[in-house]
């Protein structure tokens, strides 16, 4: 018994660096697209399938989020006569923490899930292996555009958020509310740094858009071409990006805002 | 190298899929410019042995051979230039279903040369007219019916006119005409182009019709080969089996079990 689970254990082990092995040569194996013209247009059409499909769903939440941070921040800040410091706080909170998160965790969703999805089922409809016997090889055709696409768009939808979080901040706060219009900008202004904040907050969504899209396209790739295996793949795209993005939140942040 | 009647040698290929073994030793002689079956039970391994063949999957022991070049030890780069020369259809048609007919037998000729747009689109049409689609080329790969897909990817094998071609299983699933239009396509590409062939079939009746040599595969091996003729004769009890039909003999019908009786008197056992 205690011998049997011993052994299990160390097989789920073995395969699971031996996965995070291929997971690894496949990511530089993928990293090269097709060099040229031809190579931008699929990659183009990646940041329209990746990228600008995604902006409804992460503005709209940037939005409400905004809008919550607000209104949970002005009752609070309220009660110590505070109130001024309403953007200082809105925008550190984004910036830092929930533009970053919470974009990734909605990209994860809504693209990695596609991702996995699509490519599994080129995969399944033996797509990938006849572009192979075409003689194109579909790491740099199919997988590095989107990885690609990925890696740019991610960054670029945070920002829309954080953006968008900010204003709504500013309609619940400053329209709504009534806090100084003023003092919610040049709080904001006094207290946000360039580098510090908005620069850490950019490299954070860099490692997850790569962290997202490198689980999404790889479980995808490597899964096992069935109906089932298509499911699972996309499920464990999901709840592996979350996982692997909250944990990088927590380790980044000790990293970039740990020293007090 | 042109005077080797052989195109493609296998030889003594052991493969094997987490603990089941699918090749304990194959070998094979696929002459130039012929058309070779290689026909099995389901399960043989069939597809397993074309992409073996085609470099995409590699074997325990023993070599594939392409035109004197062995497949498992060229670079991945090299790989690709080999597969140039091939083209391999697949069971399901595996056509890219973001592309058109037309883009899908472009598809190869724009990646593989720098020809101008006005000849890709003669080139396309020819290999079209040659398949009867050339009136679908604007179709999507969702609006075809099974026997056209296999078509269109007829076409696109042949796009880039390679000197062997691996069919996967083509008449699966056809109706009695598109399988007779299928018939008599692979048998008109190979006499018109003087490819290689490749089949891997069940279907005993439409492949004896048109191959030159056959390979039987069974339990990993190869249980008989020869010209469809003398196959046809062979007293061997296997061999008769699969090419007559049969539903029991040397391959039996029940899946491995334990002794009926006992087993339907075990009324303890759960299932």
């Amino acid at each position: 018994m205690i011998k049997q689970r011993i052994t299990s254990l160390g097989r789920s082990t073995l395969d699971t660096f031996e996965s995070l092995g291929r997971a690894t040569i496949f990511l530089f194996q993928a990293s090269v697209g097709i060099p040229g013209k031809e190579g931008f247009h699929l990659w183009l059409r990646q940041m329209h399938f990746i990228g600008v499909m995604s902006l409804a769903i992460v503005l709209v939440s940037g939005l409400f989020i905004g809008m919550v941070l607000g209104l949970q921040g002005y009752t609070i800040l309220v009660d110590f006569g505070a109130e001024d410091a309403l953007g200082q706080m809105v925008s550190l909170s984004l910036l830092r923490e929930l533009a970053p998160v919470v974009a990734a965790l909605l990209f994860a969703g809504r693209a990695g899930s596609a991702l996995t999805a699509e490519i599994g089922l080129m995969k399944a409809t033996e797509q990938l292996s006849s572009m192979e016997m075409i003689g194109v090889d579909p790491l740099r055709r199919v997988v590095a555009p989107r990885l690609w696409a990925g890696f740019v768009s991610l960054p670029l939808l945070t920002i829309g958020f954080s953006v968008v979080g900010i204003w709504g901040g500013y309609l619940v706060g400053v329209d709504w509310l009534g806090v100084n219009e003023g003092s919610y900008w040049s709080n904001m202004q006094a207290s946000v740094s360039f580098i510090d904040d908005v620069g850490n907050g950019l490299i954070k969504a860099l490692v997850f858009a790569l962290v997202v899209t490198w689980i999404a396209v790889f479980q995808g790739y490597d899964l096992v071409p069935t109906s089932e295996g298509i499911s699972r793949a996309t499920t464990r795209t999901v709840v592996y990006s979350s996982l692997a993005v909250l944990g990088l939140d927590f380790v980044l942040t000790t990293l970039m805002f740990g020293e007090l | 190298m042109m005077n080797d009647p052989q195109f493609v040698e296998v030889e003594n290929m052991y493969f094997s899929r987490g603990e089941k073994e699918i090749f304990r030793g194959v070998d094979m002689h696929i002459p130039r410019g012929k058309i070779t079956a290689i026909m099995g039970p389901s399960g043989s391994g069939k597809t397993t042995l074309l992409k073996l063949i085609g470099g995409q999957l590699y074997p325990d022991a023993g070599r594939v051979e392409i035109d004197g070049l062995d497949v498992h030890r060229l670079k991945r780069r090299e790989l690709f230039r080999l597969r140039r020369r091939m083209g391999m259809l697949f069971q399901s048609g595996a056509l890219f279903s973001d592309l058109s007919v037309f883009e899908n037998v472009a598809f190869p000729l724009r990646v593989h040369t720098d020809l101008p747009e006005a000849m890709i689109r003669d080139v396309v049409l020819m290999k079209l007219e040659a398949v009867g689609l050339r009136g679908a080329r604007n179709l999507m790969p969702a609006e075809l019916s099974g026997g056209m897909l296999r078509r269109v990817a007829l076409a696109r094998a042949i796009a880039l006119d390679p000197e062997l071609i691996l069919y996967d299983e083509p008449f699966v699933g056809q109706d009695p005409i598109s399988m007779g239009v299928l018939v008599q396509l692979i048998k008109k590409v190979n006499q018109a182009l003087g490819l290689t062939a490749v089949i891997v079939s069940h279907d005993i009746k439409e492949t004896m019709s048109i191959a030159d040599y056959v390979y039987v595969l069974s339990d990993g091996k190869v249980m008989a080969h020869g010209t469809p003729a003398n196959l046809n004769v062979d007293r061997d009890p296997q061999v008769s089996q699969f090419m007559h039909g049969e539903p029991d003999g040397p391959v039996p019908f029940h899946y491995p079990a334990p002794d009926y009786y006992s087993d339907i008197l075990n009324q303890g056992a759960r299932q």
